[in-house]
């Protein structure tokens, strides 16, 4: 549905040279990583390695924490998204972001699923269309065709999540970024988001960050495991799981960090 | 004893009507006690009131008719009339003053929650919670210094609404500023992880959260300063007339209760005046109060499950 960028055939985001810094600490450490297009890649660590602050740093949301320092490039089809003549805003609106908790707004199904397409001031033609796509493409639209108009958080936590999907789809973005989305889900709503990811890598570039190793066994391309703000190693899924180089990766990956 | 239960000996008994030293337990007769209690505390606490709404009503019933609403008071106290020039008076002041109060206390409370650093934010607070504390009778002193005298205003409608409108902006700073820090904060993030620009996010997302309780601290406000008499009782006085203009005279109902049990004291007929002057007060306070509960709870069933 969405190709890749006909001019561009690197890879979609690419991050050089990441660091983060707080005050004491670095939370970031030089974190180098490719993503390419129709590729689940799940961002796995134990608590407190760095996998929040750099997903975060993929879209400057990290801007929003007072005293962070970010260093180094990442780059959207080529363009470095912290250069000077870059409005984050705008890279926000291009990459969508999807949180552990469910946010929907406080407005009906439909309208928090037309938000972003609001804020770039879209027909009303083009929001009935994407509105649609995107509650297909986030596999809710069977459940909620029929009542649009309710209010969102009438919807179950499960629901909600996916409405989230559907409101970072509607403006088409060629990246999404979800943090934990299914951590606060039971396991039927966390199998539906699951599902809707695996379809949605077909078209666009999916980064999960997750606690999870099962989940990101059960549905990344490729693994990307940071511990202490540091990549460790990254690669195909399979190859992770079953030939790890590093030690630390083998001990997380069977549950001892 | 059973072998199952081969864990370290407990710290109490087995028995569970026994503490550990084998005493009965039996805490019922206080949980019985209570709910008798809070009750009639609760009784007991409003019964002030309603003894006050019945004096009033006692007071003012008798005489109050529509022709206390349509007529003016007879030049001097006590010679009977309505109270339509306080009335009017009153609203306008109000009004005024609300105006003023929401261009201080709204936008400064906005500021406070959604752009000052935490440091200035802190020294906003401080500042509107002194300004809270402040007297009102040395608000209408500082009222008639600033207003009636130094600007010239004289006594008049728009010395008693700004005066007002000073006194009523720490309520509705209050409650601009924790309406929309409460937010929750996951909301914002969603709202600009989706793109939305500061300003979109004020006016698509935190605002229709917060701006409910925004209003119910409004008319919180009016109701507190409607009935408030020492910041209008130095800057304007008390006519038969209702304000000729901004700069004219404005009487209030407050004023009508002064001097009504002043005269009082000497001329019984003036009493009426003044219940019927009490009891339209309360009736506009009780109304603000019903309006704030309905919104509350409007916007208690729309925002449902947003807080948890």
């Amino acid at each position: 549905m969405i190709a890749s960028a006909p001019s561009f055939d690197g890879p979609v985001v690419s991050v050089e040279g990441l660091t983060v810094r707080a005050k004491q600490q670095r939370l970031l450490d030089r974190v180098t990583l490719d993503f390419a297009g129709r590729t689940l890649t799940a961002v796995v660590g134990p608590s407190g390695c760095g996998k929040t602050t750099f997903v975060r740093t993929l879209n400057r949301m990290t801007e929003l924490t007072p005293g962070l320092r970010v260093e180094g490039t990442v780059r959207y089809l080529g363009q470095n998204i912290y250069d000077r003549s870059v409005n984050p805003v705008v890279v926000r609106r291009r990459m969508g972001m999807v949180f552990q908790r469910p946010t929907v707004f406080p407005m009906s199904i439909w309208e928090n699923a037309a938000f972003g397409l609001r804020l770039v001031h879209a027909t009303e033609d083009e929001i009935d269309a994407a509105v649609t796509e995107a509650l297909q493409r986030s596999g809710l639209w069977e459940e909620v065709r029929g009542d649009l108009d309710r209010p969102a958080l009438s919807l179950s936590g499960g629901q909600q999540q996916r409405l989230c999907i559907a409101r970072a789809l509607a403006v088409r973005p060629r990246v999404l970024l979800l943090d934990e989305p299914t951590s606060a889900l039971d396991p039927a709503a966390t199998q539906r988001i699951e599902a809707t990811l695996q379809r949605l890598k077909e078209e666009i570039v999916v980064i999960l960050v997750t606690h999870n190793v099962a989940q990101a066994a059960r549905i990344s391309d490729r693994i990307a495991f940071l511990h202490s703000g540091r990549l460790i190693e990254s690669g195909p899924t399979a190859e992770m799981l079953e030939r790890p180089r590093e030690a630390l990766t083998a001990q997380f990956i069977t549950g001892r960090i | 004893m059973s072998g199952a239960l081969a864990v370290p000996r407990p710290v109490g008994l087995d028995d569970l009507t026994r503490d550990r030293t084998g005493h009965v337990v039996r805490r019922t007769w206080f949980d019985r006690a209570m709910r008798w209690l809070l009750p009639l505390l609760y009784l007991v606490a409003i019964l002030p009131i309603l003894d006050l709404v019945y004096w009033v009503a006692r007071g003012a019933l008798p005489s109050l008719s529509l022709a206390t609403l349509t007529t003016n008071p007879s030049p001097g106290v006590g010679s009977g009339g309505g109270l339509y020039a306080p009335l009017v008076g009153s609203v306008a002041i109000l009004a005024v003053a609300t105006g003023v109060a929401l261009a201080l206390g709204f936008l400064g409370g906005l500021a406070t929650a959604e752009y000052l650093d935490e440091r200035s934010a802190g020294i906003v607070r401080v500042t509107a919670n002194i300004m809270a504390g402040t007297p009102s009778i040395v608000l209408g002193l500082f009222g008639y210094i600033a207003f009636v005298t130094f600007f010239g205003w004289g006594p008049s409608l728009a010395a008693a609404g700004v005066t007002l409108g000073i006194f009523m902006t720490p309520y509705i700073f209050r409650a601009a500023d924790l309406a929309y820090s409460s937010v929750p904060s996951h909301i914002r993030e969603a709202a600009v992880g989706a793109g939305a620009r500061p300003i979109q996010y004020l006016l698509r997302v935190a605002s229709p959260i917060a701006l409910p309780q925004v209003l119910s601290g409004v008319f919180l406000a009016m109701a507190i300063g409607v009935g408030e008499t020492a910041p209008i009782y130095l800057t304007t006085t008390a006519v038969e007339l209702p304000p000729l203009g901004l700069f004219a005279p404005a009487s209030a109902l407050p004023l009508y209760i002064w001097s009504g049990f002043e005269t009082g004291l000497v001329l019984p007929s003036a009493i009426a005046l003044a219940y019927e002057a009490a009891f339209l007060l309360l009736v506009i306070v009780v109304g603000l109060n019903i309006l704030v509960r309905l919104i509350a709870a409007r916007a208690r069933r729309r925002l449902e499950g947003l807080f948890q």
